[in-house]
């Protein structure tokens, strides 16, 4: 009779989408109980709620599992993509020129400090900071590639 | 860089590169900041032919000296850089390789491509260690 009750109340509770978590909680808080009152009634009670429950919802085994946020994977043609993709967008750099080989210095005529402005660019796309000394040797889009690559764990 | 001196191209290069960080975090609308970056880009460039060493270097000490009393006082640090909001959070979850050799083989046979070349790639490793 109070497991009935108890179905009155998930059920009611059940309408709104949100808050599932609380719902169980609060299940699990009125089940303690009522097993404890009913016991032969507990056994059959638990199992229709949980059935109930299971049909009711629409996703519910997904919503029982946390969704966490997070980027796509980086993949070794997305992180070139994005990288060309950057070092077209420069002003100082001849977009049908740029190749994948290309030396900032030696092919496009670079200065020092436009790599550093393009190494800031890349740690302004990529989101993690660039190291001076390590910096300073990426003279193409390719080694570029590569570092990134090794610090995020890409590989094919 | 094999030495611990740094050469004096070095040296302009992080304050450059320091200083448009900390550019970046005073001025936050994009536009501005793109205005007090090309700015003192223009500054940078109208010494950068200096042959004379010891003006060279007055000019970066000058430099250093105003980045110092116009830095920002938080600066924008990247989340994984130190000093950063995630710098390290996850180290202690990181797990050294040799763990690897001791898993179970049913949960090594959920991964046969990594671990069939695993033994090759630890060959190679003790062949070439002394030669590095």
């Amino acid at each position: 009779m109070a497991a009935r009750v108890l179905q009155q109340c998930v059920r009611s509770l059940a309408r709104p989408s949100l808050g599932l978590f609380p719902v169980n909680l609060a299940l699990r808080a009125a089940v303690a109980p009522a097993v404890t009152v009913h016991r032969p009634f507990s056994f059959a009670a638990d199992s229709r709620r949980m059935r109930w429950l299971g049909q009711s919802r629409i996703s519910s085994v997904e919503l029982l599992c946390r969704q966490y946020g997070d980027l796509p994977p980086l993949t070794l043609e997305t992180i070139k993509d994005r990288v060309m993709y950057v070092l077209k967008l420069y002003d100082k750099i001849n977009p049908e020129k740029i190749q994948a080989t290309s030396h900032f210095m030696k092919d496009l005529g670079l200065d020092s400090l436009d790599q550093v402005e393009i190494i800031m660019a890349m740690e302004d796309e990529f989101g993690f900071e660039i190291p001076d000394a390590e910096a300073e040797k990426l003279m193409t889009p390719e080694e570029i590639v590569q570092y990134i690559a090794d610090k995020k764990d890409v590989y094919e | 860089m094999a030495s611990a001196y740094l050469t004096h191209q070095q040296k302009v290069m992080r304050l450059y590169k320091k200083s448009l960080r900390h550019l970046e975090s005073w001025c936050i609308f994009r536009d501005k900041y793109r205005f007090y970056a090309c700015m003192l880009r223009a500054r940078f460039d109208e010494n950068k032919n200096e042959k004379d060493m010891v003006k060279a270097t007055m000019l970066l000490k000058a430099g250093e000296e105003e980045f110092w009393a116009n830095q920002h006082p938080q600066p924008y640090i990247f989340p994984d850089s130190p000093g950063g909001t995630s710098y390290e959070r996850y180290e202690c979850y990181k797990v050294p390789e040799w763990v690897l050799d001791h898993w179970h083989p049913s949960e090594k046979a959920m991964y046969p491509d990594y671990f069939s070349k695993r033994e090759q790639w630890k060959k190679l490793r003790m062949q070439s260690w002394d030669k590095e």
